[in-house]
């Protein structure tokens, strides 16, 4: 549905894209995932057809999204980021500007369809200054999908909104990756994991690790690292203990806890549990350290050769 | 065609549920209304009142009229992002251009229209030169078109709105000092020139007097001719910075 090949896009001599390809299947949540500046909007940009790529190309729904870029517009649905609106004017004529531009066959049941789908319709009447920043988000998201595109492209959409919106804004757009594509810019890994079926980690303009969010986190986490906090105790003599452990390749103390780096395919939580509690110390809270964002790229970044 | 269309409906539904065009329109049917009865009172015993009062006055009036109207047209889209949903939206540059061009104008129509109502006063109490007011109106009618082309250009430039207007008053009353420039210039062929390229030049001694030719038409629609070209261009440009 999706077709990107080389896509390369300069700012004067700053390569804000550089050979990025990748592909995205109908029915696939995709995730963009990536620092601030990394490159993600201006991928979306080209892809939405508001810009032309400096080099490579994109197609969307097997349509070339420069030379064909009416043809890609008609078939893509795109919230930027910062949700562009038009103050004045009510919710239904905002969605119903819409549509009408981007040609909707039934533009009252599709309008209508559109607002239930993010909820707004009570809201219906009221004048989009009026609107908070979740419900102003969700009127964006309203505007993206009304006229059915076979490609939705929604950039951070969760950003600056409180939690609860936040989820709902995430089932949303999980609801729209069962029949639609959906390309979906973060820079927060949880929300890439819990969201896409397929994570592009870009950074820098490159594309430097991508696949499923699972298998993604496998490769790029070389092994689990355990947080341990222990009550009173002779901090050698548990190092001791843990260095006995099979598996555990690195011990850090941090005040009274401890990280444990594990090797990949070990699961050493039972024998942790059982020699401290055996050694008569109080085990206080055992939990696995997840990754964050940062530790990835430093990661990936070591690992190759993307300074 | 479609585009174009639905941009003109989106535009004019705002120009006639937003306070300040009702302000502005509050201003040019005060102002225009001052000036009908001036010349009313002036003309008394004295001489036949002059059917081309109004739009003389707007002739110099839509320097300031034509910014304030068109001040917001691009320039709000682009800082309140909607341009990009715009163009990422299956209509062409050009509809955008034209819509909103089309929109302004319309609304501007129907500022003049309503002074109409002085030519009906002037009719029920003399027998005024309907041609002569004919001829002024179509002229005033162009003459707004084309200082509505200048201000969207200059809306197309900035994000600012203050700055728009500023911008495109400044240019405006350079084409409009035009005409006096050519008065004093002693090298007459150079005097002609800038007359000529002047938007009161076009006016003042044509349409204003009862006169309709062909070249004030051409000049005024060429004006909106190049000032819409630019403006698609700039707007186009949005895509390649």
């Amino acid at each position: 549905m999706i077709e990107v090949r080389n896509l390369t896009k300069y700012y004067g001599n700053f390569a804000a894209v550089n050979d990025v390809s990748f592909d995205a299947h109908s029915g696939e949540i995709v995730g963009l995932l990536g620092p601030n500046g990394a490159g993600k909007t201006s991928t979306m940009r080209m892809l939405t057809g508001f810009m032309p790529p400096s080099g490579g190309y994109a197609k969307v729904a097997g349509y070339d999204t420069f030379k064909e870029s009416i043809e890609v517009r008609r078939r893509v649905g795109y919230l930027p980021e910062n949700v562009p609106v038009y103050p004045d004017m009510t919710v239904r004529d905002y969605v119903m500007f819409w549509a009408k531009l981007r040609r909707v066959a039934k533009p009252k049941q599709q309008v209508d369809a559109a607002l239930e789908r993010v909820q707004l319709t009570d809201r219906r009447n009221t004048l989009v200054r009026n609107l908070s920043k979740g419900l102003k988000q969700r009127l964006g998201l309203a505007q993206a999908l009304v006229h059915n595109p076979e490609v939705i492209i929604l950039d951070e959409p969760t950003i600056g909104i409180d939690p609860q919106q936040v989820i709902e804004v995430r089932n949303t757009v999980k609801e729209l990756g069962q029949d639609h594509t959906v390309l979906f810019s973060t820079h927060i890994l949880a929300e890439a994991e819990q969201v896409c079926d397929r994570i592009l980690i870009i950074n820098n303009g490159h594309i430097v690790a991508s696949g499923e969010p699972a298998a993604l986190r496998q490769q790029i986490q070389p092994g689990v690292q355990l947080y341990i906090l222990l009550g009173k105790h002779t901090p050698g003599k548990v190092q001791q203990l843990f260095k006995a452990i099979e598996g555990v390749k690195h011990i850090e103390q941090q005040g009274d806890g401890y990280v444990l780096d594990v090797e990949p395919g070990h699961d050493v939580r039972a024998d942790i549990a059982t020699q401290i509690v055996e050694a008569g110390y109080a085990l206080l809270e055992m939990r696995p350290l997840a990754m964050t964002l940062e530790d990835i790229f430093l990661n990936i970044i070591s690992d190759k050769d993307y300074a | 065609m479609r585009g174009t269309w639905l941009i003109f409906q989106r535009e004019t539904k705002q120009y006639f549920t937003s306070p300040l065009a009702y302000l502005i329109a509050f201003a040019f049917l005060i102002i225009t209304g001052l000036i009908f009865n001036n010349d009313l009172t002036l003309s008394v015993d004295v001489k036949p009142a002059n059917p081309a009062a109004v739009p003389n006055f707007l002739s110099f009036g839509m320097i300031f009229f034509a910014p304030i109207l068109t001040m917001r047209l691009l320039a709000e889209e682009s800082r309140e992002g909607t341009l990009e949903l715009l163009l990422t939206a299956p209509v062409r540059d050009n509809d955008i251009v034209f819509g909103k061009f089309l929109s302004a104008w319309f609304y501007y129509s129907v500022l003049l229209a309503l002074t109409f109502s002085y030519q009906f006063i002037l009719i029920s109490i003399t027998s005024p030169d309907l041609g002569h007011a004919i001829s002024a109106y179509i002229g005033i009618w162009l003459y707004g078109g084309a200082t509505i082309a200048v201000g969207l250009l200059f809306s197309s430039l900035t994000e600012n709105q203050v700055v728009a207007a500023f911008l495109s008053g400044t240019t405006l009353l350079f084409l409009w000092l035009g005409n006096i420039a050519g008065q004093v210039i002693t090298d007459i062929e150079m005097a002609r020139i800038v007359r000529t390229l002047s938007l009161q030049g076009h006016f003042a001694t044509s349409f204003g007097q009862g006169l309709v030719r062909a070249e004030d038409i051409v000049y005024y629609a060429g004006l909106m001719a190049v000032m819409l070209f630019i403006t698609i261009r700039i707007v186009e440009s949005h895509r390649w910075r």
